[in-house]
């Protein structure tokens, strides 16, 4: 038992604890107390019983006045009990709140320390520098996109299309399809008219 | 529940040391576990050694263990670390069929269940209390439930409080 007074190392027995021990110490001997009176009370019942058997009605009547006061003896003690338990839950509770109380407490100390490491200016500093530097991105990106002519970007519009049409897919090889299958569009009864375009064009063309 | 003897129990020659050491060997492995089980069935902690107890004595064959056998299996278990005696007297001795750390194991899984850890106990409520009539624990000799805490101690599990009369226990 080294931990008799807690003299080898340290003991996590509180004075509450010692409190709470004792209070359940006296529970205990009031439940021994109870169970004894109680097993007092059953050996009157049996003998008084046993006495009214044999007709000693008086000394049935006398023992029936002393189990009659030993089961108030055990109303009594109940009342007791449920004191000293009332008082035991208090006090563990309590404990418990205490506990809750310090883990707040630590929480809350942690959280100031990481409050103490950024001061309101450095975060107002951080956030206008941040800002400059947005700014100053955007100023690069004008002149970058600037550094090109409205010509210039058109020339760059039509090689994209040129490279465009360059890559467009070949037209499909008719042999890979079995051409009786492929449905094609019946031929027109009417005489193509001529595009309106075209015949508008054409005078304009021969004018000039 | 009636203890159900093995049937050595009613084999006369059981309650004789056998000269032929091996056969001896294996009626004091016997003995051994009659005693074990025996103990065990009826939550005996502590045996008084006695040569009169049924468990030496069976008298509807009118034989018993002499005290030299009783010795021989006392010394088997003590061998086996199942019994420890009490003291140099050698009259009354624990009896383990279950290790105190096995005790200890078994009282720290109720605590858990129940929710009481960071409690305060006292002995009388781990042994004797309504809550463990149910447990196997219940009825635990003091002197076993002691050394049980111990086992408990030593891993950190609980704290045995004693002060100014007042014993009891705070688990973790």
């Amino acid at each position: 038992m080294g931990n008799i007074f807690g003299t080898k190392k340290k003991t996590r027995v509180t004075e509450q604890d010692k409190a709470v021990l004792q209070l359940k110490q006296q529970r205990d001997k009031l439940k021994q107390y109870q169970k004894k009176i109680l097993t007092v009370i059953d050996k009157d019942k049996e003998l008084a019983r046993k006495l009214l058997k044999e007709d000693k009605r008086e000394r049935a009547k006398l023992l029936l006045k002393k189990k009659r006061y030993q089961e108030q003896l055990v109303e009594k003690t109940d009342k007791q009990l449920d004191t000293v338990e009332q008082l035991v839950h208090d006090l563990e509770f309590a404990q418990v709140e205490m506990q809750v109380l310090n883990s707040l407490k630590i929480g809350n100390e942690s959280l100031k320390e990481v409050h103490k490491l950024f001061s309101i200016e450095d975060i107002e500093k951080i956030m206008d520098e941040t800002r400059e530097g947005i700014e100053k991105q955007k100023e690069i990106d004008d002149i970058l996109a600037g550094a090109l002519t409205t010509e210039d970007e058109d020339a760059v519009d039509m090689e994209f299309e040129e490279i465009l049409r360059q890559s467009l897919p070949d037209v499909p090889q008719i042999s890979d399809v079995d051409s009786s299958e492929i449905e094609l569009p019946s031929v027109p009864t009417e005489e193509p008219k001529p595009k309106k375009e075209k015949i508008g064009r054409d005078p304009v063309s021969l004018a000039a | 529940m009636e203890f159900s003897w093995p049937w050595e129990y009613d084999f006369p020659p059981f309650f004789t040391l056998q000269p032929n050491l091996d056969t001896q060997k294996k009626q004091l492995e016997a003995w051994r576990k009659l005693v074990i089980d025996y103990c065990r069935h009826n939550k005996i902690f502590v045996l008084d050694v006695q040569e009169s107890m049924p468990l030496f004595q069976n008298k509807t064959i009118d034989r018993q263990l002499s005290s030299e056998g009783i010795k021989r299996v006392l010394e088997i278990l003590q061998e086996n670390q199942q019994i420890e005696w009490c003291d140099k007297s050698k009259k009354q001795c624990f009896v383990y069929w279950k290790t105190p750390q096995e005790w200890g194991n078994l009282i720290y899984r109720y605590i858990i269940d129940k929710g009481m850890t960071n409690t305060v106990c006292t002995f009388y409520e781990l042994t004797e209390g309504d809550d463990v009539k149910n447990e196997e624990f219940a009825g635990l000799d003091k002197s076993i439930l002691l050394k049980a805490l111990e086992t408990l101690e030593a891993s950190n599990k609980a704290e045995v409080i004693m002060f100014g009369g007042s014993e009891g226990v705070k688990f973790f």
